[in-house]
């Protein structure tokens, strides 16, 4: 309870700091920092129509760029880990490629993905897809390996083909692991389209941020940057929610 | 005398093991230029292991921007050590002190959880804004993105720490802060150096991101380098510069995970 | 049918070169038919290595384990293996789990349905079918446990000390229902504990091992001194009482005990 009061009133003080100062005392230019009234106003205006597209069709823009490249990463990188786990010479050939390209991060893509795809709707896919990939595959590598090794023994004593065990003792045992990795990827995903939309500014929530930056719209930047950590928010908790009904005998699930 | 032959048996399993993985990498590279080769692909598209190793080499001689290769690499990683050592110096003590004092944890946490869903990458232009773009801006990036993972381990290291030890430093009459230096710090530093090195990859992550968002506006940088091959057409180079990107990261977290290994060692 | 155990020159080493472990120094052993083996020993001393080598789990380093005759190669259902964690599916409901062999050997579904009651029935877990293992107590689990193992009508039951992560009350309970369920069908036990009182209430014969390497230091036949009315038939509170128990009791103790050394992993 106290914790909570404390939480609310830290909270409420800088909140208070940050209109005072921009809007009472003026102690920065409106420029450098909006004040809290503009940054709704400009929210305001934003929902209405900005830049050809309303906040809906930029939202829309983004999400759906941002979930077709997670999908895909989904849909390569979990079948992929669970073959490197279970089959040793697929770790051996895909392994030194991951180890290669793993720690290139993923904004260094975004050139190249131009090149080769446009300043389209493809290379942002492309961008997201590459970030989203890896988180996807290492936990669903690790959650296969990661089978506990008496569950694997109870399983050969009943009688379990090699394949029974895979499909009905790995998999189950790793999907914690494999939906946290997904939930992970899901906020790397997010992030990245938000710099390829900085970079590539057409369209989507890091393209609001960048066009209130060339226009000089400081409330329209802190704005786009605020709906972005909301919807972040967001998604992350509607994940968690996904992982408890999904694993609902998994007494680790908080 | 057994013992050296353990040893050796060991270099000779890391030698095989080793083997196996450029065997591996060799596939792909040869995959690589195989690709290229049959298809006939134009150098602007998908240069050939050949191309983007000719382009490196010339990067190391002649300039782009400010000057050659080791010129981006020293810029690139001044602006790495700016936003680090920043966020080291505010993040250690912040994270201790919130972690020894419960107060300040309640009013801090609040502030800091609902801005940590905002993508370090979304501040870049208020911080071009802020900080200009050829030093501050990245600079800053990687501070925010760094801070976090740092804090956070301060703030665990510090909670972990054995509250009987805590007791009987307080019997013997220690004051908090020679609590914080003679008990906390010692059995903390396994936690911070694994934070460290979580920090380190996001660190280098949100750098190579803040030069590319900050684009054309700084004059030197591995991101700087990627984004004028991309501009120039030469393929070469932004592939060429990617593979020395993550090379660089990877040394990075190799040197970190050998740190991590040598402090562990001690428990 | 029987199911008769032989070891012939059964050892056990893990690792190479000057690093190998000897966990089993070589055995010769007969186990009969439908028989009740207890075996006790120090921490070490290769209990677990003999019973894995028996399930078919892990390969002797040099000799055979024969089942009536035939070599073990393989793990199987024939060959029960029941652990200490107790090793149940989380993510599968009681009746889940225990239907899980019967499935993956392809019995037909009423057979399945049929077994799977009447085991959950006899292990006391009616009403339980479809809670998961993190809501049951140790007790239930174990339960579960023994009831999908022995639900595919097991030659051999394995058994790595089973109750040992259950507290005194529960255990002496367990006790009396795997005496009970046993009964129903009686498969040749191989039982591993730590409790010198718990192996010779329920043995046929007690095993005991030396520390490490492991060799058969002893066998004490309970048969012999109990005769047709075995200790296990009865509660083991009448049991502790009697004279012959207590003697015997003692004796093994004794016996296990000259083999414990105070060093860690010795």
């Amino acid at each position: 309870m106290a914790r909570a009061l404390v939480s609310v009133a830290s909270l409420g003080l800088l909140l208070l700091l940050w209109w005072y100062a921009t809007e009472v005392a003026q102690l920065v230019s409106p420029f450098v920092l909006p004040s809290p009234g503009d940054v709704i106003s400009g929210l305001a205006r934003v929902s209405e129509g900005y830049m050809g597209g309303s906040l809906m069709e930029h939202f829309t823009a983004s999400m759906s760029v941002m979930l077709s490249g997670f999908l895909l990463a989904l849909v390569i990188g979990i079948p992929l880990g669970i073959l490197m786990a279970w089959i040793p010479i697929m770790d051996r050939l895909f392994g030194p490629l991951l180890t290669v390209l793993r720690p290139i991060p993923p904004p260094a893509w975004i050139p190249l993905a131009i090149l080769w795809f446009g300043i389209g709707i493809a290379g942002k896919t492309f961008i997201v897809f590459v970030a989203a990939f890896v988180p996807v595959l290492v936990n669903a590598y690790v959650g296969c390996k990661e089978t506990p090794i008496n569950l694997l023994n109870a399983a050969r004593t009943l009688g379990a083909s090699q394949r029974t065990i895979l499909m009905e003792v790995v998999l189950p045992s790793a999907m914690p692991v494999i939906l946290t990795g997904a939930r992970i990827s899901l906020g790397v995903a997010w992030a990245t389209i938000v710099a390829a939309e900085l970079v590539v500014a057409d369209q989507g929530f890091g393209f609001l941020i960048m066009n209130g930056y060339r226009n000089f719209e400081a409330n329209i930047m802190a704005g786009g940057m605020l709906l972005i950590g909301v919807i972040g928010i967001l998604m992350n908790l509607g994940f968690v929610w996904l992982e408890r009904v999904l694993l609902r005998w998994n007494a680790e699930v908080r | 005398m057994s013992n050296l032959g353990e040893r050796a048996y060991a270099g000779v399993l890391m030698l095989g093991r080793g083997v196996t993985v450029l065997a591996g990498l060799a596939v792909w590279v040869v995959l690589w230029w195989g690709v290229v080769r049959i298809f006939g692909i134009s150098a602007d598209f998908l240069p050939s292991p050949a191309d983007v190793f000719s382009s490196l080499t010339r990067l190391v001689t002649h300039s782009i921007g400010e000057g050659p290769l080791h010129v981006h690499v020293v810029a690139s990683f001044l602006r790495f050590m700016g936003g680090f050592v920043l966020a080291v110096v505010v993040g250690i003590p912040l994270g201790f002190i919130m972690g020894q004092y419960r107060l300040l944890d309640w009013a801090l946490n609040p502030i800091f959880e609902s801005v940590r869903y905002i993508p370090p990458i979304a501040w870049a232009p208020f911080a071009i804004l802020w900080f200009g773009a050829n030093f501050g801006a990245q600079t800053f990036v990687i501070f925010i993105s760094t801070l976090p993972p740092i804090l956070i381990s301060a703030y665990r290291a510090m909670q972990s720490v054995d509250p009987s030890l805590i007791a009987a430093a307080r019997t013997l009459g220690a004051s908090n802060r020679t609590i914080i230096l003679e008990a906390g710090l010692p059995s903390s530093v396994p936690v911070l150096v694994s934070g460290l090195r979580i920090g380190v990859a996001t660190g280098w992550m949100a750098l190579i991101a803040a030069e590319i968002v900050a684009g054309t506006g700084a004059r030197a940088g591995l991101g700087y380098l990627i984004l004028i091959g991309q501009q120039t057409l030469q393929a070469g180079i932004t592939i060429g510069v990617m593979l020395v990107i993550g090379v660089l990261g990877g040394a990075l977290d190799y040197a970190l995970q050998l740190l991590e290994r040598r402090v562990m060692h001690w428990r | 049918m029987t199911t008769t155990i032989e070891y012939r020159n059964v050892s056990m080493s893990f690792g190479t070169g000057a690093q190998a472990v000897r966990a089993l120094d070589p055995t010769n052993f007969k186990i009969g038919n439908q028989e009740f083996l207890m075996i006790v020993g120090p921490s070490g001393c290769g209990k677990s290595t003999l019973l894995h080598v028996t399930s078919g789990l892990l390969k002797p380093t040099t000799g055979e384990v024969l089942l009536d005759g035939q070599p073990i190669t393989a793990p199987g259902p024939d060959k029960a293996l029941v652990f200490q964690n107790f090793s149940l599916f989380p993510w599968k409901t009681v009746w889940e789990n225990i239907d899980f062999g019967l499935r993956i050997n392809n019995l037909p579904r009423d057979e399945r349905e049929a077994r799977v009651r009447h085991y959950i029935k006899l292990t006391g877990l009616s009403g339980f079918e479809h809670r998961y293992p993190r809501q049951l107590s140790g007790g239930m689990q174990q339960r579960v446990a023994i009831a999908r193992s022995f639900v595919l009508r097991p030659r051999v039951l394995l058994m790595d000390e089973p109750f040992a992560a259950l507290d005194a009350q529960n255990r002496a309970i367990m006790q009396e229902e795997l005496v009970r369920i046993w009964s129903e069908q009686r498969s040749t036990v191989l039982f591993i504990t730590h409790s010198v009182e718990e192996a010779v209430y329920l043995a046929d014969r007690v095993m005991v091992m030396s520390r490490r390497p492991g060799q058969i230091k002893e066998v004490i036949d309970v048969g012999a001194v109990t005769g047709a009315s075995h200790w296990r038939t009865r509660p083991l509170n009448d049991v502790a009482s009697d004279a012959k128990f207590q003697n015997l009791r003692h004796h093994v103790w004794e016996s296990v005990r000259s083999e414990i050394s105070p060093l860690v992993g010795a």
